[in-house]
């Protein structure tokens, strides 16, 4: 399956009532991208403050199981206003959009870095202690910072490039 | 004006024309990015200080685990946010957004130096509590509200370039 079986989904998206009144206003994609930008730091913050439990660096009282419990909810929350903020920005601009290269690369990198999340991301840092050694903890962290820092990346590049 | 066309003159060095011609969307990705850095890790501390995230950790853990990551996240954006001003110096000082952004930020600061002078000082005496004291809990509201209007003031005055 190509990225164009995706286009009559695309087009009648983009051309819906409800895509041609967000597309039209500025303001409206502009308040868009501040909730889009708060979602995504929350997101990238919470993965951070993972990462330091799982590199050994930071926040080392008590499992990391306990931290990852405490900061998921928050986490969570960050990752879906991230991805339905973002689901609507690109109701307002979907072909134009949907034909840019960075684009496509950032969507195949968030089903990435949805895959590893909520497998086995979510497995290491829902384990009991010892489970899982030192450097798969790291390893774990570093495909973690990479993955949705990659996201990020490629979603900044969409603007410029 | 004086002060315009000092701006003038900072646009015109070398580095107001690398950054504006060709290192813009670096520089740019950079600054966004790095706000999982700074404003991310102090939105962490934040929701600590309101009883709302890592209740059973001390409030202490939580500010030294991200400390060192905070001031790193803010020099890249101090550094970053001078290099785009460089680029685009007169508009940024014409710019509504640019100077409510500016305000916020001096109000986040303020808001961080009375919390240190204050409440701040007796942190031993709250360090362990799941819910810290009101004016602890009133600085890190203060806090998460001041950084998201400085994102949405960052943001909207994207339009204005």
């Amino acid at each position: 399956m190509g990225w164009e079986t995706l286009q009559p989904v695309v087009h009648w998206l983009g051309d819906s009532e409800f895509g041609q009144w967000l597309g039209q206003s500025p303001i409206r994609i502009a308040g868009l991208f501040v909730v889009h930008l708060a979602g995504l730091t929350l997101l990238l913050s919470g993965t951070i403050v993972i990462s330091l439990r799982l590199l050994g660096i930071g926040f080392l009282s008590g499992p990391a199981a306990r931290l990852t419990r405490d900061v998921d909810p928050w986490r969570t929350a960050g990752l879906v206003v991230t991805v339905v903020s973002g689901m609507l920005i690109f109701t307002g601009g979907a072909a134009s959009y949907f034909d840019g290269l960075w684009f496509r690369r950032k969507m195949a990198l968030l089903l990435l870095a949805l895959i590893f999340n909520f497998t086995w991301f979510r497995t290491v840092t829902h384990a009991r202690e010892g489970r899982f050694s030192p450097w798969q903890n790291r390893v774990t962290a570093v495909l973690a910072l990479l993955l949705w820092f990659g996201v990020g990346v490629a979603g900044r590049a969409i603007a410029f490039f | 004006m004086a002060v315009l066309e000092w701006l003038h003159a900072l646009e015109q060095t070398w580095i107001g024309e690398v950054v504006r011609e060709s290192a813009f969307p670096y520089v740019e990705g950079t600054h966004v990015l790095a706000l999982s850095l700074s404003v991310g890790t102090v939105a962490w501390f934040d929701l600590r200080l309101l009883g709302a995230a890592m209740r059973s950790r001390p409030v202490s853990e939580v500010f030294d685990s991200v400390k060192g990551w905070m001031l790193a996240g803010f020099g890249l954006m101090f550094v970053t946010g001078a290099l785009l001003f460089a680029a685009h110096a007169t508009k940024a000082y014409e710019s509504w957004s640019f100077r409510a952004k500016i305000a916020l930020l001096a109000l986040a600061g303020l808001n961080t130096f009375v919390f240190h002078l204050t409440i701040d000082r007796r942190r031993l005496e709250w360090n362990a509590a799941p819910v810290p004291p009101p004016a602890a809990r009133m600085a890190g509201l203060m806090s998460l509200v001041l950084w998201l209007s400085v994102i949405a003031a960052g943001r909207f005055f994207a339009y204005d370039l």
